[in-house]
């Protein structure tokens, strides 16, 4: 298995699909990457020669922000809005979604499993 | 979708104003403003700001990572104070 950008191990998979393995690049960007490098996109990667998997991984390195520091970028995006005391920033803190989606319904993916109230009555329709 | 380059950022005239006049004199007062909307620019950095959020004014100190966002961000107008609940209502039953 071959080794791009650090630790990640695509397998036989199109190219073009491994690469998305890696944290950061999804099909637009391998696609634009592996056309940039002049490589077929559709080759297996374990087909690909060993000089064109360094190309991949130096390029990649040189080009894009990926895995642990795209990781620790997005960590300091978010500490700096909780740091000014921002809007987003409280909410980031709440785990409440920060882009203004309602929460008295849905928005599960922030709030996390519902908890269930006890006493609490159905709000009564219309 | 973001605001128009051509535009450049919104920022409240009359406000911007009252910044530079405070720069001019060398003095700096707290500045009332309900301009929730106006974008901090890099002039506001190391100015106080009195935010209006519908109720009260919040003060702020304009520090230079704010640069961008804008001034109603920084003063909520909802206070969260908890969903009562079980606690509440347990609290209530001992007092009793």
């Amino acid at each position: 298995m071959p080794r791009i950008a650090g630790i990640d191990i695509p397998a036989d998979k199109p190219i073009f699909i491994s690469l998305t393995y890696i944290y950061g690049i999804g099909r637009t960007l391998s696609k634009k990457i592996l056309k940039e490098l002049n490589i077929d996109e559709n080759l297996r990667a374990k087909n690909l020669h060993d000089d064109q998997l360094s190309a991949l991984g130096a390029y990649i390195e040189k080009n894009y922000v990926v895995e642990g520091y795209l990781r620790r970028q997005e960590n300091q995006n978010i500490a700096l809005l909780k740091n000014i005391g921002s809007y987003r920033g409280l909410r980031h803190k709440m785990g409440l979604p920060v882009r203004g989606q309602r929460t008295s319904t849905n928005a599960r993916t922030r709030k996390g499993k519902r908890r269930t109230v006890a006493g609490k009555k159905e709000t009564p329709k219309g | 979708m973001s605001r128009s380059v051509k535009k450049g950022p919104c920022v409240d005239e009359k406000l911007m104003n009252k910044v530079m006049k405070q720069k001019d004199s060398g003095q700096k007062e707290p500045i009332k403003t309900w301009a929730r909307s106006c974008t901090v620019v890099p002039e506001f950095v190391g100015h106080t700001f009195l935010i209006h959020n519908g109720k009260i004014f919040q003060k702020l100190f304009v520090a230079e990572d704010m640069v961008g966002h804008k001034l109603g961000e920084f003063s909520p107008t909802r206070i969260f104070r908890g969903h009562g609940g079980i606690k509440k209502k347990e609290m209530k039953a001992l007092g009793r």
